[in-house]
Formats: structure tokens, C-alpha cells, sequence
């Protein structure tokens, strides 16, 4: 392969080419590097140092330990669609990007694992197997452009872990090359429970601050039997969420159970996917039931009946796999369904516990109005993830900070009725401080301590995750405030 | 006697009738000089604040039933137990969590949630002995983990005592959350080596609609169409919730029948349930035999196989020499099927009773050994050998005091031993809870 000429005299430069074959796997120029100034957090935005793009586990131990030896501070990178900022190289970064590490290394169907690449797209994995009949569970949102190993980083969620699970719940091996350089293997041959602390769960989550992931074992699933699924139309919000309630205490575990209310319907019906949704109710529930067919029936008259018991207007049963599809569709683009009503649009991720809801609600309906902006709300109900998504223009001074003011406000409605401030999204920077709502300061250093076990010189993605030292007491302050 | 004068000192925090001097060894091991029994957790920090400053070391007890697993020190300084901290915190019934104290006994919980139809989505053994806390901090897991998960997919919420005696929280009460790093995951299986929980929180599961047993006997002993059944089965769209390979002898004492038997449980709604149990009829080859047990049965049958083990908490006196041991084997989810073959070969050539049963749908495996000491100790051996040979690992979840010395209880360390020690370091530098009692001597 012939290699183009590095142009630039950065001795640090010339030496990360080095190590990946060239100019064809280095970005350094700063029209180049635009691009890997965020991720799908855009508040915050920072010039990597480079761009490099390794092959394989040993070019990435090879640069990680170059970085570790010249106190470099790098960070690893999938498809950047992380939305807490976790990829955005803050302190001018080496971005280690994985997405030419892409192969499906592997499949096992009959003892339901697959290795993976972390940059394999999360989509890929199910349409890889889905032939046999098999999936891979968790399903982000972002899913058919999002990696395996961003997921890992983020401990992804989607919208059918209410009875799946999410990331962590389906890793088995993991191939990690650690700050400094050194490659480990934790779970090998996707065995459970290796002996000794938990790592793997440890990792996965760890937002890219403890190593960087090279090679995954998940676990796959046989696809169920049956599914079906219902879509419930409610003129009030309470009878949306106490139907929600209903339907955990009948003992069901649906698939997924999600709600939207009139502002997020507004955005779905403006967008590319719009199904016909009446704009007048305030609340929509999705609800998906899969398992052995033969009870299926039986579960999903159980729901309609709750349905109409709460004063449900409609309720549909889908009647074809591509009516079912339209309307996850509808549901999966509800982020970016926002765009068609909003210029831009801040998404949060708290979680609070499910019987909270109308509560809650009221309480976001409260912030809304205080900060004269409006807010929609798609919410994982079956588990209780609420992601309100705060509509502004950015064009306008001064109100990105208020729409960033009323997304932290919201979080600590969800902390102050004791849930959490982020179910799947990460904390990344956009939530950093927010921590203190949740987490005492021996608590944050208890997990500041395991950090320095992995990372002691702190290079690899730092200034992400926890709070900056000293403004701990403000955010006490406002915590308490409210409870 | 040892001079025990700084027993004086617990009394300055704990009440007098909370502090007990024992002076007798156990067999199993993990003991201590004192033995004492917190009630709340300021107790608990207290006792931990006095230990780790006063150079003492800390044995942790629930219910005693993994007295046997792991650990070289006969008796520590202080045995605390957690027998008088428990009850529940606080039960969201509508949220389907639960906060428990760690010395609540797993059964006493199981049967207040069935009384709001929900559960604890796990099936550790000794039901009626181990305590939560127990459960958690081993990572105990039994034969339903195929279906609901284990401990790591159960616990949500943590309060853990440090050894400096801070209360340190992860987790949370919701059931999803990622929020800084999970901690809960160290905590779980850790041996008590970092902490002691004091509440745990967990997410609950509906009690199943219904429930039955199908036990599948393989009268020919052809391993090859236990097999061949296991991945057709495993390839359908069935979901069971058990789906585990006894050893013939096992399952002589479970059922009376000395063959190879599959264990497949089904929970769900009655019509899905019959609709797998005649799945496995269409599917079975002719001669095995089949038994089906419904709801009663199938739950008293469980109840005897979560008895099965070694217990801890009631060691039988065993007759003359003959000592009882527990491996836990983990290998690639189809090779259960070697690891089973392998107990019964060993059986012959160690001159030991051996009952084993593995998981095909996971790979975890269970051996409940017994024999003389000598035979044992070559037993285990022999089936970590096997173990490894696969690829996988096996570690020793019950054995006598005296055993432990010349066995290794968690095999080798791993390749990444020194961050285990890193953590280790951090959050107990002086070694004070449980020391020695896991993976390489932490």
C-alpha cells in the first residue's frame, strides 16, 4: 500500500500514524477533525488532537500505550451517537475510533453467544442470525448505526429491556486493552461467573474511563414465538400511567410498555413516520407481549380489558408485522421526530419508580412552564425511564442554558421522589454534577477509587462521569431544596 | 483460652448480650474468638470502625450455610453475624421492588412476597437457612437461572459497610439505571471481601400463573441423543425456565430412576405451559421416559433439590472418615454434557459418591461429592482437570477447614489478578473482612 506523506512536524502525530499503517488511518488536520468534536450531545463541543483508526486489538494497545508513555489523554470512540457526550474529546483527546473494527468474529447458535468487533453496528448482529431465528436483545434506539462496544460503554438500554434486560444483562466475555496498554481477557469463552470480582459488569457502563473494549461475547436469544402488540389511546395522562401500573401488578412482563404524551405525539405525527395518532389525547401507551403463543391471547385481553377499565378512548391490536413495524418506527424516530417541531431539542434520561409518574409529570408540566419552554415526554413506562425532551432554538440567546437549567431540573424531580438521573443515556459531561443529587461524596469517591485501580493516571477519557470537585455543596443545596 | 481483653471494648458499643466469646473451633472454618450480633447498621459500621483500627480481622456470617466455601482462616478475631439484622425495609409492591436486610432468610422472604404473588426472581439452595445477604455475597444461584438470571440481573440497590465503617450506597431503587459505575456488580459474589451489606434492594417477578416439571429420562445412557434432543429442543422457540442434565445417580435419588434425566421447567400461563409440555412430547425419542409434574408437585419437588448440597449450617456427622464436598463448574454451555459424563466416570476411579447436574442452557454445573479425605481431594482435582480442559473453571463451594489448606479453593488466578488486588487494596487496605477467604488469597 503506498503511504501518503504525513504533513505535519507533531512528533506525536507521525509516531500514532506509525502505528496504524498511515495517512489513511490518522485524521489531523482541523477541517478533518470537525466532525469528532461531539457525539449526539451537542452542547459541548472540542477539537480532538487526532483521529486514529486502528485494525485491531494490537494497534489499539500500541496507541493506548503510546499515549500512557507520552501522558497523551485519549479516548475511545463508536458511531458517536452516545447522548450524555461521552465520546467529546474535552481535553483536546486522541480519539481512538473503533469503527473500522467491525467483524462478526463469530457465531455459536448452539450455545447461544456471538463475538463481535466493537465497532459491529448492534443492528447487524440480529440481521446476521435472524435467518436461524435468533436476535440480539438489547435495541437502543439508535440501533442500526450504533456499536456493540459504544453500547458496552454505555450499558445501552432500549425499549424492550423491560423484560430482556439491558447491556450488561448480555455480555459474557469481554477483551479490554487497559490505560496502559495491556490487553485482558475477562469471561473467556463467554463462560459465566469466572471466578473473582465482577469485571465485566464492572466495564460495561464505565463510559469508556476504565479501558477500552476490542472483542465482546454476547449473548443471543431465539426469537419468541409470538408477539403482538397494542396501541392505547388515552384524553387523560393519569389513566395512561394507572393502566400502566395495572399491568405490572396483573403479574404480565410485557416485552416493552411505552407511553408518549401530547406534546412527543405532536412530534412523531410531524415527522417521517406519523401513523394517524389523534392529536387531541395526552397520552399514548405502546405495549408489545411475545412469548409461547398459546398465551398470548390470553395476556393481551388481560391488557385491553385494564385498557378499558382506565378509560382508554381506542385501543388496536397491530393486525399485520407491517403495521407493528410502523409503529415502532413511529416510536424508535420520537428523538429526532422533534426536529419536525423544534430547531433543537435536549433529551433526558431520568428514572423514577413507576407508581411516581403522574406526580412526576405534574412536576415537568411545572418546569416547563416556569422556564417558558415547551417539553415532550417519551418514557420507557414499564420500567419506569423517563426521557422528557426539552424543545428550544438555540438561535435565541440565552436559551440553550435555560433549556439545559429546565433538563437538570427535571433530574432532580426524578432523584428527589428516589429514582435516578439517567436509565440508559450515561452521564458523560451533560450530567456530571447532576450526580450530587443522587450520590454522596464518599460515594463518589468510592467509585473515583475504582476508576484509579484502572485508569491512576486518569488519561483516558477524563473529566467525564463525575462531578468537578467543589460545586458539590450548590447542587446539594438545590437537591434538598425540593425534596 | 486466649486473652480476649479487648472483648471489653465491643461492649463499649454494643450491648453486652450482642457480644458472645466462642470458644470452640468449627470444622468448616471461618469462625472467630467473638462472635457478635449488630442489629442495626450503625452496629455494624461500629464493629468495623473498631476492627479495621484496632488490627482485628473480621469473619461475616448469614445463615452458615456457605461456612465451607472458601477461606483459610479457622477463626478470625471477631465472627460477625448477621442473624438478628433482618426484616424488610421497605416493599414497593406496585414497583415491584423490595429493600431487605442482609440476614433476612431467603425463604422467610420468598413466602412474605408470595403473598402479593411476586418473588424473588432466584433459587439459591437451603432455602429455609441462607440468608439473603448470604446469597448475594456468593452469587448463589440454582436451576431457574436459566430463565430469570442471577444475582447480578436481581439486585438493584446496595448499602454496603466498608471497613472503615462508611455506609456506601450504589445502585438505586429503580430497576434501571445507569448512574456512575456499577458498583452493585463488586459487591455481588465479592465473599464479603470488600464489605458487608446491610440492605439490599431487588427487582421483583410476578409468581408464574403456572408451573410444571417435565423430568426426561434416557434409560441407554447414549449421551450422544441426550445431546442430540438438548440442541433441537434448545433451537425451538420453547422457554424454559430450567433445562439441566442430572447425573444418573442424582437422579436415583430425586426420582428412583438411575438414568441420565433432563429437568425442564416451564412457568407461564397453564395453555403455554401444556403447549411445551407436549412440545417435548413430539420431540422425545421413543424409549426415554417421561413424568410431568404439575404446580404442587413440581414446587415440593423443588423444594427437595434445593436440599441436595452440603449445608453449611447442619453438617451431618458424616460416618467414619467420609467428608462431603461441593464443586461448581463452569464450561461452555454444551459441554455440561462432559463435565456430567465425567462425574460418573470419576466416581468409579476415585472411589467416591458423586451426584452432578449442569445447566445446558448456561454452562454452570454442580458436584456434590462424598468420600474419604484423600479420595475427595483426587475427586476434585480430577474434575478441575476436566473442567479446564474445556476451557472452563471449576471452584470448591464447600469443603472442611482442614481440606481447604491443601486445595485450591478458586483455582488459578486469573491473568487480570492484580486488579482484583487493586480493588481489594482500595477499599480494604488492612485486609480486615473476610481475609483469604476468595480468589488467590484476597
Amino acid at each position: 500500500m503506498r503511504k501518503t506523506a504525513i504533513q505535519t512536524k507533531d512528533p506525536h502525530i507521525q509516531a500514532l500514524a506509525r502505528i496504524v499503517g498511515g495517512e489513511k488511518s490518522i485524521l489531523y488536520k482541523k477541517e478533518d477533525l470537525i466532525a469528532y468534536d461531539c457525539d449526539g450531545f451537542t452542547v459541548h463541543r472540542h477539537l480532538p488532537k487526532a483521529v486514529v483508526f486502528p485494525k485491531n486489538t494490537e494497534e489499539v494497545a500500541a496507541i493506548v500505550k503510546y499515549c500512557h508513555d507520552h501522558d497523551l489523554p485519549f479516548l475511545a470512540r463508536g458511531a458517536g451517537t452516545g447522548l450524555s457526550g461521552g465520546a467529546i474529546p474535552l481535553n483536546g483527546e486522541v480519539v481512538i475510533s473503533l469503527t473500522r473494527m467491525k467483524r462478526l468474529l463469530h457465531v455459536d447458535l448452539e450455545n447461544r453467544r456471538a463475538v463481535v468487533e466493537p465497532g459491529f453496528v448492534n443492528l447487524k448482529l440480529t440481521n446476521s442470525i435472524a435467518d436461524r431465528g435468533y436476535y440480539y436483545a438489547p435495541d437502543p434506539s439508535s440501533q442500526y448505526c450504533c456499536t456493540i462496544g459504544g453500547n458496552v460503554a454505555e450499558n445501552a438500554g432500549g425499549a424492550h429491556c423491560l423484560k430482556y434486560g439491558v447491556t450488561t444483562n448480555h455480555i459474557l466475555g469481554l477483551e479490554v486493552v487497559l490505560p496502559n496498554g495491556e490487553i485482558i481477557e475477562i469471561g473467556e469463552n463467554g463462560i459465566p461467573d469466572p471466578p473473582g470480582y465482577d469485571l465485566l459488569g464492572l466495564l460495561t457502563g464505565s463510559e469508556g474511563t476504565l479501558g477500552i473494549v476490542t472483542k465482546i461475547t454476547v449473548r443471543i436469544l431465539k426469537n419468541p414465538e409470538a408477539k403482538q402488540t397494542v396501541l392505547a389511546y388515552f384524553d387523560r395522562v393519569e389513566d395512561a400511567s394507572q393502566a400502566v401500573s395495572d399491568i405490572i401488578s396483573a403479574g404480565m412482563v410485557p416485552a416493552a410498555l411505552e407511553m408518549m404524551d401530547q406534546t412527543a405525539i405532536e412530534g412523531v405525527e410531524a415527522a417521517a413516520f406519523p401513523v394517524g395518532h389523534p392529536k387531541d389525547i395526552e397520552a399514548l401507551l405502546l405495549i408489545e407481549v411475545d412469548g409461547i403463543s398459546a398465551g398470548i391471547s390470553e395476556q393481551i385481553n388481560e391488557i385491553l380489558h385494564i385498557c378499558k377499565k382506565r378509560n382508554v378512548r381506542e385501543v388496536k391490536v397491530a393486525q399485520s408485522e407491517e403495521e407493528r413495524a410502523r409503529w415502532w418506527a413511529n416510536r424508535k424516530t420520537g428523538f429526532s421526530a422533534m426536529g419536525a417541531i423544534s430547531p433543537d431539542y435536549l433529551v433526558q434520561d431520568g428514572v423514577i419508580p413507576r407508581n411516581k409518574l403522574p406526580e412526576v409529570l405534574k412536576n415537568i408540566r411545572a418546569i416547563s412552564k416556569k422556564y417558558g419552554l415547551r417539553i415532550a415526554n417519551i418514557f420507557h413506562a414499564g420500567d419506569g425511564n423517563l426521557h422528557p425532551l426539552v424543545l428550544f432554538d438555540a438561535r435565541k440567546p440565552g436559551e440553550t442554558e435555560r433549556a439545559l437549567a429546565a433538563g437538570s431540573e427535571c433530574l432532580q424531580v426524578c432523584a428527589a421522589v428516589g429514582g435516578s438521573i439517567t436509565g440508559e443515556h450515561g452521564v458523560g459531561i451533560e450530567k456530571k454534577e447532576e450526580m450530587r443529587f443522587i450520590f454522596s461524596d464518599e460515594e463518589i469517591v468510592a467509585q473515583t477509587d475504582i476508576r484509579d485501580v484502572f485508569n491512576p493516571k486518569n488519561l483516558l477519557n477524563a473529566g467525564k462521569l463525575f462531578p468537578t470537585p467543589g460545586r458539590c455543596v450548590e447542587m446539594k443545596q438545590v437537591a434538598s431544596s425540593i425534596k | 483460652m486466649l486473652p480476649l481483653a479487648w472483648k471489653d471494648d465491643l461492649t463499649t458499643f454494643l450491648p453486652e448480650e450482642q457480644v458472645k466469646i466462642d470458644g470452640q473451633t468449627h470444622p468448616l472454618g471461618n469462625g472467630g474468638h467473638v462472635t457478635v450480633y449488630p442489629q442495626t447498621e450503625a452496629e455494624i459500621s461500629a464493629v468495623l470502625r473498631y476492627a479495621n483500627s484496632h488490627g482485628k480481622k473480621v469473619c461475616i456470617v448469614g445463615g452458615g450455610t456457605k461456612r465451607g466455601f472458601g477461606g483459610q482462616m479457622e477463626c478470625a478475631d471477631i465472627l460477625l453475624s448477621l442473624a438478628n439484622y433482618s426484616g424488610i425495609v421497605e416493599h414497593a409492591a406496585a414497583d415491584m421492588t423490595v429493600t431487605v436486610k442482609s440476614g433476612t432468610v431467603f425463604g422467610q422472604l420468598q413466602d412474605y412476597l408470595a403473598e402479593y404473588r411476586q418473588k424473588v426472581a432466584l433459587d439459591p439452595a437451603w432455602p429455609q437457612y441462607a440468608t439473603i445477604g448470604g446469597v448475594i455475597a456468593a452469587n448463589d444461584s440454582g436451576p431457574k437461572r436459566l430463565g430469570y438470571g442471577s444475582a447480578r440481573d436481581s439486585v438493584i440497590g446496595l448499602r454496603t459497610v466498608y471497613p472503615d465503617g462508611t455506609v456506601i450506597r450504589s445502585g438505586g431503587k429503580v430497576v434501571k439505571n445507569v448512574a456512575g459505575y456499577d458498583m452493585n456488580k463488586l459487591f455481588i459474589g465479592a465473599m464479603g471481601t470488600l464489605g458487608v451489606l446491610s440492605e439490599i434492594t431487588l427487582k421483583l417477578r410476578p409468581l408464574p400463573k403456572y408451573e410444571s416439571l417435565v423430568l426426561l429420562s434416557f434409560p441407554s445412557g447414549n449421551l450422544e441423543e441426550v445431546r442430540s434432543f438438548a440442541v433441537q429442543f434448545l433451537d425451538s422457540m420453547m422457554e424454559p425456565v430450567c433445562f439441566e442434565l442430572l447425573s444418573p445417580s442424582l437422579s436415583e435419588r430425586l426420582i428412583g430412576k438411575r438414568a441420565y434425566t433432563l429437568m425442564i421447567a416451564f412457568e407461564d400461563v397453564e395453555s403455554a405451559v401444556h403447549y411445551q409440555e407436549d412440545y417435548v412430547q413430539r420431540l422425545r425419542p421413543s424409549h426415554t421416559t417421561i413424568r410431568i409434574l404439575p404446580q404442587e408437585e413440581a414446587k415440593s419437588f423443588w423444594q427437595t433439590f434445593y436440599t441436595i448440597g452440603p449445608n453449611g449450617a447442619a453438617p451431618h456427622e458424616p460416618a467414619g472418615n467420609e467428608v462431603e464436598a461441593a464443586v461448581k463448574i463452569g464450561v461452555v454451555n454444551l459441554n455440561v454434557i462432559s463435565i456430567i459424563r465425567e462425574s460418573e466416570l470419576l466416581e468409579d476411579c476415585c472411589h467416591v459418591h458423586m451426584e452432578a447436574h449442569g445447566a445446558l442452557g448456561h454452562g454452570l454445573c454442580q458436584v456434590y461429592l462424598k468420600g474419604s479425605e484423600e479420595s475427595i481431594i483426587t475427586a476434585i482435582e480430577q474434575l478441575r482437570a476436566a473442567a479446564t480442559s474445556l476451557g472452563g473453571y471449576a471452584i470448591v463451594k464447600h469443603l472442611p477447614f482442614a481440606l481447604r489448606t491443601r486445595v485450591n479453593v478458586w483455582g488459578e488466578k486469573p491473568s487480570y489478578f492484580f486488579l482484583l488486588e487493586g480493588i481489594k487494596r482500595k477499599i480494604d487496605p488492612k485486609q480486615t473482612l473476610n481475609h483469604q477467604r476468595f480468589v488467590g488469597g484476597i
